[in-house]
Parts: structure tokens; sequence; C-alpha cells
């Protein structure tokens, strides 16, 4: 069966790029466009990992993944945080809230899949 | 409207409060009271523009993105449909499979051939055999000769012995006329043996001609099919050849295109820079509306100081220490 990745991320734009990727690669994808609708979809189908933004509206992706930490089912889900931020400081932050990877936009998509099949959880 | 804001944009007071917000070369940052306001007022005109052009263009990419998205599925399916290098294999197979089977067939043809050729051969040792009756059917001949010269000897004989030979001339005419039947069935014999032979000769032959005839069929069938499994094989090779290049070609134009969205990723980038900028100018404005000219300068050193920490990009700190900005990085991964 497919593993599912939820990819939240506020640029449409950026969603397609990772989703063709994704998507090719064999995953099945579930997009959310800020922190908010991805923890929504957290109580849907079981999510294998997650790749967020961290630069969004509603609620960014620090918070999302500070939440995701906390719900009982997804505490020790995979976050790759998929961002522009190259700071050390909020990659340091994304570390504290628990992310196990930081990668910088604009990505190459066989980075992302790299990463990806890392971490995905069997 | 581009008129407009550059005349705006030369205009002293501008220079003046940009230069005191870090968008130009430090020195000479002290803003002047009265012309504050008007610079403010320009703010939010300068803040819808950015905001118009980051919307539209941010609308843009999407429906681009979108479109370059359909295509690479429809490429995908196109490619899905069109199958691989194993179809050309499986093509190949088949070719071969029906080489082996029709090559069946022309040995199974030679087969009947080299049977009927054995027939052929037992029937012509059976001439052999004829030879041997044709010339024992001349010894019986010989020897129903050579008994009637003896039986005339002994009819001669019996006349000599005058009435006591009488009975011996009857036997000397039967075995006479005994050998006259000899020699009649050791005719008849040679005569059969000729006819028995004639038709064997003839057998022959006719198997000859249709040996021939045959041969020349096999031969011929076996050319015509390995003519039609070699135009079989060429043209599915060419489908083949084809459908890999058309393949290929697919696959080329997807990867183009999939690089083609990479690159569009600059509007994820831009948006955010441009976003920030809007931002900090509403901020400016209503920061500036509530304030007094004697507090601009303070204002300004804190809200660059505020810009400053809000940036999401490297080339957006770049840019405000007025560094030149080099490349964009590309997918840096950190692993925790």
């Amino acid at each position: 069966m497919a593993k599912r990745i939820l990819l939240v991320d506020d640029s449409a734009s950026v969603r397609t790029v990772a989703g063709i990727a994704l998507r090719g690669a064999g995953y099945e994808v579930v997009e959310a466009s800020n922190g908010q609708e991805g923890l929504s979809q957290l109580n849907g189908e079981r999510i294998h990992l997650i790749i967020s933004d961290v630069n969004m509206p509603v609620l960014d992706g620090i918070g999302f993944l500070k939440e995701v930490k906390k719900h009982p089912n997804y505490k020790f889900t995979p976050v790759i945080m998929l961002t522009t931020e190259a700071g050390e400081d909020k990659k340091q932050e994304g570390r504290a809230a628990g992310a196990k990877a930081w990668i910088t936009k604009p990505f190459q998509p066989a980075v992302m899949l790299d990463a990806v099949s890392k971490l995905v959880m069997a | 409207m581009l008129a407009v804001v550059s005349m705006e944009l030369s205009d002293p007071n501008v220079v003046n409060i940009l230069e005191a917000t870090g968008s130009f070369e430090a020195g000479n940052a002290a803003l002047q009271p009265a012309n504050v306001d008007g610079v403010c007022s320009l703010l939010p005109i300068w803040s819808r523009q950015v905001e118009t052009s980051r919307r539209q263009t941010e609308d843009a990419i999407v429906a681009l993105t979108e479109r370059f998205s359909q295509i690479v599925q429809r490429i995908d399916a196109a490619l899905n449909t069109s199958g691989t290098g194993s179809q050309r294999t499986d093509a190949q197979a088949e070719a071969q499979r029906s080489r082996k089977d029709l090559a069946l067939v022309v040995d199974a043809l030679k087969a009947i051939q080299l049977s009927r050729n054995e027939l052929v051969g037992q029937i012509r040792t059976l001439s052999n055999y004829t030879a041997e009756l044709h010339k024992m059917a001349a010894e019986v001949d010989l020897i129903g000769f050579r008994t009637n010269i003896l039986s005339l000897n002994a009819a001669i004989e019996a006349a000599h012995a005058g009435e006591s030979g009488k009975g011996f001339a009857v036997v000397a005419t039967e075995v006479r006329a005994l050998s006259n039947a000899a020699r009649d069935t050791g005719k008849q014999i040679t005569k059969k043996v000729g006819l028995i032979n004639d038709a064997l000769a003839q057998i022959g032959r006719t198997n000859e001609e249709v040996a021939a005839r045959d041969d020349q069929a096999v031969q011929a069938s076996d050319e015509r099919i390995r003519a039609v499994i070699g135009r079989f094989e060429s043209s599915t090779a060419a489908m083949a050849a084809a459908a890999q290049q058309s393949h290929r070609e697919s696959t080329a134009i997807k990867a183009e295109i999939c690089e083609s969205l990479v690159q569009l990723q600059f509007q994820d980038r831009v948006g955010q820079i441009l976003a920030q900028v809007v931002g900090s100018m509403n901020e400016l404005t209503d920061k500036a509306a509530n304030s007094t000219a004697d507090e601009a300068a303070q204002l300004a050193k804190e809200h660059a100081d505020q810009m400053m920490s809000s940036y999401t990009t490297e080339e957006q700190k770049l840019n405000h220490q007025g560094i030149e900005t080099t490349e964009v990085e590309q997918s840096a991964v950190t692993f925790f």
C-alpha cells in the first residue's frame, strides 16, 4: 500500500511541484494550504510523513509542527520542513519543535524525494 | 502609473526616508519633519502597487504551474499507454515463436518427402528381385527347351524300338507336352516380370517428378515463410523503434517541463519578499500616522530593525545591508 504524505504549503505552485514528484514516486499526497488545514487532515486516514512550509497564513509551520507533536497519533511521525528560511536560528527552532529535516527552497524534487525515502515510516 | 511612481521615487523627501530605513547607504539620515507626512502619504500607494503586482504574479504562476502540471499528467498517461521497450521484446518474441512454428510445418513437409523417398527406395529393391525372377523364368524356358529336345530323342529311340517302344513313345509325347508347357510358363513369367518391371520403373520416374515438384514447393514455402517473418520482424522493429523514440522524446519533454516547474518556485520566494515589503510599508504608515515629527528618526530606526528580524530569505537580509545578493542556493538539506 502506498505511503501517504501530508503536504502543507500556502504556495499552490510549490504544492504542485512537490505533488508531481511525490505522486510520481508512488506516494499518496494529501494537500493543505496552511497549518490549520494541515491539522484537520490528521483526523482522516493515516499519514506516514509530513512536509510543511514554515511561513504560512493562519497557522505557520512551526506552530503546526508543535501541534503535530502533541497529537497522540502523530507525535512520532517524521516532519520535513520545506521553506525559504535558511537562517540557523530558524532551523534550530524547527529542530527543537521536532522536525527531522530542513530543506530550503527552491528545491530539487530529487533531493526532497531522497529525504522522504530516508524518513518515511514503515 | 509607472511614470508617477518614478517621479515620486526621485522626490528628495522619499530619498530621505529610504536612507533612514537603511534602503540607501547610511549617512545624512536626518528626517525633515515637514517631509514625513508627504512621504508617508505615498506609502499606501506603493504598498497597493506592490501587492497588486505580487497577486497578479502569483495568480499567473499558479495558473502556469497548473497548466504544466496537466501537461505532465497527459504525458504520463501517454507514456503509460505507449508502453516501453518490453513491447518491442514481446513483438520480437512473437516473431521468433512464429518462425519456429512455421519451421515445424516445413520440417513436417520434408519428413513426408523423406518417407515417400524411402518407399520408392524399397520399390527399387523390388526391381532387383524382378531381374532375378526374369533370369529364373529364362532358366525355366531353357529347361523346357532341353526337355523338349530330350523328348524328341526319346520319341526317335521309341520308333527305333518298334512295337516294344510304343509305350515309351507315349511317355516321350507327354514329356514333350510338359516341356512345351514349361516353356510357355517361363515365357509368361518373363512377360509378367517385364510388365512389373515397367510398372516399377514408371513409379520411380513418377516419384522423381513428384519429388522434384515437392522439393520446389517446400523450398518456395520455406522462402515465403522466411520472407513473411522477415517483413513482420522489420515492421515490428520499425514500430518498436518509433515507439521507443517517441517514449524517449516524451520522457525528455516531461523532464524539461518538470525542471521548468522547479524554476517556477521563484514565485513563492518573490511572493514572500514582496509580502514582507507590503506588510512593512503598511506598518510604517500606521506608525508614522501616530507619531510626531520628532519621533520620526527613532521610528525609522526601530522599523528598520523590525524589518531585519522579519526577513525569511538570505537575499532580503543582504539587500537590507546593501550587500550584493548572489545566486540562491538550491535544495540545501539538513537532517536533525
